[in-house]
């Protein structure tokens, strides 16, 4: 199977492309592998407790991803300088408390591993 | 993917696009050939003689100067439609036209906008 990865850094709501992101992968989802990778303002798209109220939960979309099978990556440099922290622990699919399931804060490395073994990359950034 | 072309169009400082851009390049050093193309605002990133320390964030010129086996493409249009084709630049860079710039992008298997 081919492997899709694609690089947000826009936090959610600022622009489209976190829905537009989800958009793509859950489309690929039906013949690629999908890496997503959270760098800068992205890391914000999984924190727990958004309501937006006239948009839809960037979040709870991400989430419902990784449940698809995609690998959801924040940036852990990214990630502290705005207040999320990785954690020792496990739960459901996250190693932060702060995140929604499935999404884990990463070394910076990762974005490099997830690039290599790509066969498509798609960036979306302002 | 074995080339990755990283492409920042903001000045350093006045967010932290050009900061990750830096980290993003060097991390992707280890497994793969990396160029970072300073296209737009992001040219002042190449003008040698920057001092941050009054805004208290790394002198991301230094940090860049520090990365000598990153291939650094600076866009010489970009220079010279702000002014800054009479100034020194950081010398590990290299100055292109259009067409080596768009042929770097073109040679490269992704290109990351940052």
């Amino acid at each position: 199977m081919k492997t899709l990865t694609i690089v947000l850094t826009d936090g959610p709501y600022i622009s489209e492309y976190a829905e537009i992101a989800y958009k793509l992968a859950e489309s690929a989802l039906k013949q690629y592998k999908v890496n997503i990778f959270l760098y800068l303002d992205a890391v914000h798209i999984p924190k727990k407790g958004q309501d937006p109220s006239f948009f839809t939960n960037a979040g709870q979309l991400f989430s419902g991803l990784t449940e698809k099978g995609a690998e959801i990556r924040a940036c852990a440099r990214c990630a502290g300088a705005r207040g999320y922290f990785p954690e020792e622990e496990i739960i459901e699919g996250s190693n932060c408390s702060d995140y929604f399931p499935g999404i884990r804060i990463t070394s910076l490395y990762e974005l490099s591993e997830m690039l290599s073994k790509s066969d498509k990359v798609i960036s979306l950034s302002r | 993917m074995k080339s990755v072309f990283y492409l920042l169009d903001t000045a350093p400082y006045g967010s932290e696009k050009a900061f990750g851009a830096l980290n993003a390049a060097a991390v992707s050093l280890n497994n793969m050939d990396v160029t970072l193309g300073l296209y737009g605002d992001g040219v002042y990133l190449a003008v040698t003689g920057q001092d941050s320390r009054k805004l208290e964030v790394p002198n991301l010129a230094d940090i860049l100067y520090s990365y000598g086996e990153l291939r650094v493409l600076v866009h010489e249009p970009s220079l010279f439609e702000r002014g800054l084709f009479g100034e020194t630049f950081i010398e590990t860079l290299e100055l292109t036209d259009e067409e080596d710039f768009l042929e770097a992008m073109e040679n490269s298997e992704c290109v990351i906008l940052l």
